[in-house]
């Protein structure tokens, strides 16, 4: 097929005249779209252009060759490529001639002459599987009335057993019928023979109940050549049962999961507010935070739990910032195992600081670790300083010189450089911190 | 860079009013597309070539089901860059 080739000249011809424009401005337009094109994705940039596609880079690794001369190996150097990935509309538009093909599932594998056919037969099969189905009921019919061999008889009566697959016992059973009267006496001994064994055959194959039109396609064709089914046609129809009880299996493996799935997110949503309700009535319950907490209400109860699902309904999964607590010199007297859920608790929730113990100057050499060794103790509670101190660092590596920080007033709990949680969390702070 | 960028980068080189740039931009997509339904091979001087390209119909095979599927002809565009853009990407370093 030889296509014609369009220049960007008669291009340029086109635009012109379609937007009524000169010559030149077309060309100039055309250039600097190029051009533009260009830059854009020498920048490494994606361009994407409305209703036609994108342009895009795409890297293509270096390769082993061989010279075809000396065969000495060579190695291709990588290379990037303008990779083009048409719109929707421009795909559309261009598939026009083949839009109305779509895929076709086939069970079975078609001879290469029906290939070419698959879409058009396989859009009515039932409809062509009756009209043979009949065809091959008259034909019968008339072998019947012309021989009386006995090879014959018995050929249609397997010939009759394969149409009857897709109809009901019943119906099998009264076609055996009209056949028996139909026939002479000497004929009679060989069907009677067959005929237990026939409602039998099909009851089987109707309990699997499967229908598949692309078998109809295959079987459909030989009809017209051989005049009857051969005992070959059943065997296909037995070996497709595999893949729809697959797809049953499949069906319920992804129900499962799917169930699975649902299950956890409800877990997930219910869990945190639940022990964090649970957690704060146990503390407001032990150290009086709350000072009406001694007779704290079912109404507070229930006030907080819609507190939880409201304000704070992002789970709790996040604790990127850290509380400091307002009264912190009541929690001396607590029990190691409240002390744990309650450290939980400060990691949880967001902070604040509102008290603070000095104010230090940057000078050269300062370093947030080293004042927080000195205030706190260890270094790796720097974070705290530095979350303090937010707004006036904008990069915690790099702090100008004579930058006032302030030292917060820290949680004894959260500054504990024996606990190893309290040392765990500051690091996982750091971790987000320093990049 | 998308469309509205695109528009806006020419409309700086060309010293035109984006809306002007937009109709143009319009009308080249729409003839591109044209000649393109009509199976010709569109060439870009220092760009590259678009083109039409037939894909035979093929059987496909599911991996896991086993389903075979017969999957039609259909026609695609194809965009093959030209070798000056090709010598152009070459200065561009690699990195991953």
């Amino acid at each position: 097929m030889i296509k014609e080739k369009i220049s960007s000249q008669e291009i340029i011809d086109l635009v012109a005249s379609k937007a009524s424009v000169s010559k030149r401005a077309a060309e100039e337009f055309l250039k600097v779209m190029i051009t533009s094109i260009e830059e854009a994705l020498l920048a490494g940039e994606v361009v994407k252009i409305k209703n036609f596609g994108t342009f895009k880079l795409q890297w293509n690794e270096p390769r082993k060759s061989v010279n075809i001369q000396s065969g000495a190996e060579i190695i291709l150097s990588g290379y990037y490529k303008v990779a083009f990935t048409p719109d929707t509309m421009l795909k559309e538009q261009v598939n026009e001639p083949f839009a109305h093909l779509v895929p076709v599932e086939l069970d079975v594998e078609i001879k290469k002459d029906e290939q070419e056919e698959g879409a058009e037969i396989a859009s009515d099969p039932l409809r062509i599987f009756t009209e043979q189905a009949f065809e091959i009921k008259n034909l019968i019919f008339e072998i019947q009335a012309l021989s009386d061999s006995k090879s014959a008889t018995s050929e249609a009566a397997i010939g009759l057993e394969n149409i009857t697959e897709e109809k009901t016992v019943n119906d099998v059973i009264e076609d055996e019928r009209a056949i028996k009267s139909s026939y002479n006496e000497d004929d009679l001994d060989m069907i009677e023979v067959e005929n237990p064994k026939i409602p039998e055959r099909a009851q089987d194959l109707s309990t699997e109940d499967i229908e598949n039109p692309a078998i109809i396609n295959l079987i459909s064709p030989e009809d017209k050549e051989s005049k009857l089914i051969s005992d070959l046609s059943v065997t296909p129809y037995l070996e497709n049962i595999k893949p729809t009880k697959k797809r049953k299996i499949w069906m319920w493996i992804l129900i499962i999961l799917f169930s699975l799935s649902s299950l956890w997110t409800c877990f997930y949503f219910i869990y945190p507010p639940v022990t964090e309700l649970t957690r704060e009535t146990i503390a407001n319950s032990q150290y009086s935070v709350n000072k009406i907490a001694e007779n704290m209400s079912i109404s507070e109860i229930v006030n907080s739990i819609s507190k939880w699902f409201t304000s704070d309904a992002k789970p709790a999964n996040k604790p990127v910032t850290i509380v400091i607590p307002k009264d912190t010199n009541d929690f001396d007297s607590i029990k190691q195992n409240q002390l744990i859920d309650s450290l939980q608790y400060l990691f949880d929730n967001p902070l604040v600081y509102r008290e603070f113990v000095a104010t230090e100057r940057i000078n050269e050499g300062s370093r947030l670790t080293l004042m927080s060794k000195r205030y706190y103790g260890t270094k790796d509670f720097w974070v705290y300083i530095y979350e303090a101190n937010k707004e006036r660092i904008p990069n915690p590596d790099k702090i100008a010189v004579g930058t006032l920080i302030r030292i917060p007033k820290l949680d004894s709990r959260l500054i504990d450089a024996t606990n190893p949680r309290c040392l765990k969390k500051a690091r996982e702070l750091h971790d987000i911190y320093v990049k | 860079m998308n469309n509205k960028e695109l528009i806006a980068s020419m409309a700086a080189k060309m010293n035109a009013p984006k809306s002007v740039v937009e109709v143009l931009l319009e009308t080249t997509v729409a003839t591109c597309t044209e000649l393109l339904v009509e199976e010709k091979t569109i060439g870009f001087q220092s760009f590259g070539n678009f083109e039409v390209r037939k894909k035979e119909e093929r059987l496909s095979v599911h991996p896991s089901t086993q389903i075979r599927t017969l999957i039609p002809p259909k026609l695609v565009v194809n965009f093959k860059q030209s070798n000056i853009l090709k010598d152009k990407l070459k200065d561009l370093p690699h990195h991953d």
